[in-house]
């Protein structure tokens, strides 16, 4: 079956117990994730979403697979992009895993969809987030360009 | 016998810096020794100059030629591995720094194979690319570079 993949694999001084924080509370990602947070329990078969600052859902799904901190699986569906949401369900894996005095992060977003809309937006917002997310963990500050929302979406 | 690609690798970081200071971390020994596995680099970086990539020993690692120089926006080099056992295709490689906001440079780094190559060949740059990438990205915003080692080339078969 034809699939479009996202992998993108990022170094970050940090710990992979600090990595993962950041990767899944509200705190951290509404510094670095356009302001967005995910509303989870973090438990296997629990649902997930993606929330905009707004109240709106930008994706949802369930935790497919949970190791913390060295893995997590998510189904994952577009919300709020009529053309995204009509693709049904992506998944996304983070692999975590330390490097010395950094950690390896390792995304693979994929569907089973040939030239995905959903996989080319993710592919244009991953490298911006995570290059925030590893500006955040190793500066104390993130990029100024994904701190909020963008106004006109 | 292996499959052989042309794909290319295409690798985007966002960095807190302006265009010129990442002009200056690709084109100058004083960074690269930093976050390019202790690598050095030697050109006058004008179009049609030859430029060389120097491991820690002494020994060229990578030759080739600019192909194209539009300091602190562009810089196109061909990309010969000098140490290969068999003579491997050039590649090309684009570095495009690209102004993304107030103090924010997205540079995309993109690994052509105009020659088609052994598929399992890409690995060396899937691997390394982020690593240096990722070391270029905290020395420019924290001085202090990643403890990266250097990886092991990938095998021909």
């Amino acid at each position: 079956m034809a699939t479009s993949t996202f992998l993108y694999t990022i170094y970050i001084r940090t710990t992979p117990e600090k990595l993962w924080d950041a990767l899944t509370k509200p705190e951290f990602t509404r510094a670095y994730w356009v302001d967005c947070w995910h509303d989870s329990t973090w438990e296997q078969g629990a649902s997930w979403k993606l929330m905009i600052p707004d109240g709106r859902v930008a994706d949802s799904g369930e935790i497919v697979e949970i190791d913390k901190p060295r893995k997590l699986v998510v189904k994952w569906q577009n919300e709020f992009q009529p053309e995204m949401h009509a693709e049904g369900y992506s998944l996304c894996t983070y692999e975590l895993e330390e490097a010395g005095d950094m950690t390896k992060l390792t995304i693979r977003h994929e569907i089973e969809v040939a030239k995905s809309k959903l996989i080319e937006a993710v592919s244009g917002g991953w490298p911006v987030i995570l290059s925030s997310l590893k500006s955040l963990l190793e500066t104390g500050d993130a990029l100024e360009a994904t701190k909020h929302w963008p106004k006109d979406k | 016998m292996t499959e052989m690609t042309t794909e290319s690798t295409v690798y985007v970081i966002y960095i807190a810096t302006v265009p010129e200071k990442v002009w200056a971390a690709l084109t100058s020994s004083a960074f690269t020794t930093q976050y390019f596995f202790g690598r050095s680099v030697e050109s006058d970086w004008k179009q049609g100059s030859p430029w060389i990539l120097r491991k820690p020993d002494g020994s060229v690692d990578v030759s080739g030629e600019v192909r194209q120089s539009d300091p602190p926006r562009k810089l196109v080099v061909s990309w010969n591995i000098d140490w290969a056992e068999t003579k491997l295709p050039e590649c090309i490689v684009t570095y495009d720094i690209e102004p993304a906001g107030e103090n924010l440079v997205r540079l995309t780094v993109t690994e052509a194979h105009p020659t088609p190559i052994p598929a399992n060949l890409l690995e060396g740059g899937r691997k390394g690319w982020p690593m240096i990438l990722s070391g270029l990205k905290s020395l420019l915003e924290t001085g202090k570079p990643l403890n990266i080692p250097v990886p092991e080339p990938p095998k021909e078969n």
